[in-house]
């Protein structure tokens, strides 16, 4: 996996980051922060379970850039590093996890790793403690999480390095509205 | 019509909002390679597709493809000579899209094999 980025910055004097490569395609880039921004200020599914989905994405594909970063919203919902240090193998006997989160995890490995984890138990779960409007944003989520860390990581733009970082989540910007 | 998008059918503004994301990052490249790429990728979660005749395809679009069938199961292996042949035949501001359109295709297979929409009542 590469540090180096494969791809330069598109704004003068900002090193290669997401922000900055993806700005090479501007039209892409307002239309992925407006939907992220809605997706996130979105409260069908709250901000925690998004969340929870967005780490187990983030440590499966490992996604250094992704792993992290933490969206103060969630951490506000009481999802704090004692919870996250269980979205790990073996979740499923975690004490602090929630059934929930639980069924919200395996639904997040059976998307990105294996459908076949999504048997008919694992399922019936979900759609316990789901609605069906509140499975429709998750899936989006995991879509998102998923094709964004890849794309982050097949540009080159993983961090050699990087501190646990808390970052405002993202928004609707009234300008794109 | 996507599974994301046939899962979102009853928020019409996220939908919306998801349908033009992934519009313009499509749009952003020549037609037939979006349809190579989607066709490459589906092949590979082993959703029906038709095989890839690449006797008529130049040098770069079969780079493109093959790097396409990395994304799936092997991202972390697309070595840095891999994408330098992908930036060299589309150009950075291609390769940005192709990037992102080739892990969303990536994406949308899975969230099929999952039946999203089946999960979300659509």
């Amino acid at each position: 996996m590469s540090t180096t980025p494969r791809v330069s910055s598109a704004i003068a004097g900002e090193p290669a980051h997401f922000g900055s490569v993806l700005a090479h395609q501007p039209a892409i880039a307002e239309s992925f922060f407006a939907l992220y921004g809605r997706f996130w200020g979105s409260d069908v599914l709250a901000a925690r379970i998004k969340e929870v989905a967005r780490m187990r994405n983030a440590r499966v594909t490992e996604c250094g850039f992704c792993r992290n970063v933490r969206f103060d919203k969630a951490v506000a919902q009481g999802l704090g590093e004692e919870v996250l240090d269980d979205i790990t193998d073996g979740y499923e006997t975690s004490a602090k996890l929630t059934d929930t989160e639980k069924a919200v995890l395996k639904f997040t490995d059976a998307l990105i790793h294996d459908p076949e984890l999504l048997n008919g138990d694992a399922r019936a779960a979900l759609q316990r403690h789901l609605t069906p409007a509140q499975i429709a944003e998750l899936g989006l989520g995991v879509t998102l999480f998923l094709a964004l860390a890849k794309a982050l990581i097949t540009m080159g733009l993983e961090p050699e390095a990087m501190d646990r970082t808390v970052l405002p989540t993202p928004a609707v910007l009234e300008a794109a509205e | 019509m996507s599974a994301v998008c046939a899962a979102l059918a009853s928020d019409p503004v996220l939908a919306e909002h998801y349908a033009t994301f992934r519009n313009r990052s499509e749009g952003a490249l020549d037609p037939a390679l979006v349809a190579l790429v989607k066709q490459a990728v589906a092949t590979v979660h082993g959703i029906d597709a038709a095989p890839i005749d690449e006797s008529a395809l130049d040098e770069g679009t079969r780079a493109a493809i093959a790097y396409a069938r990395r994304m799936p199961f092997e991202h972390t292996a697309i070595t840095d000579e891999e994408a330098a042949a992908v930036v060299a035949h589309l150009g950075e501001p291609g390769f940005v899209a192709f990037s992102v359109v080739t892990a969303l295709a990536d994406a949308e297979c899975r969230a099929a094999l999952v039946d999203l929409p089946g999960l979300a009542g659509a």
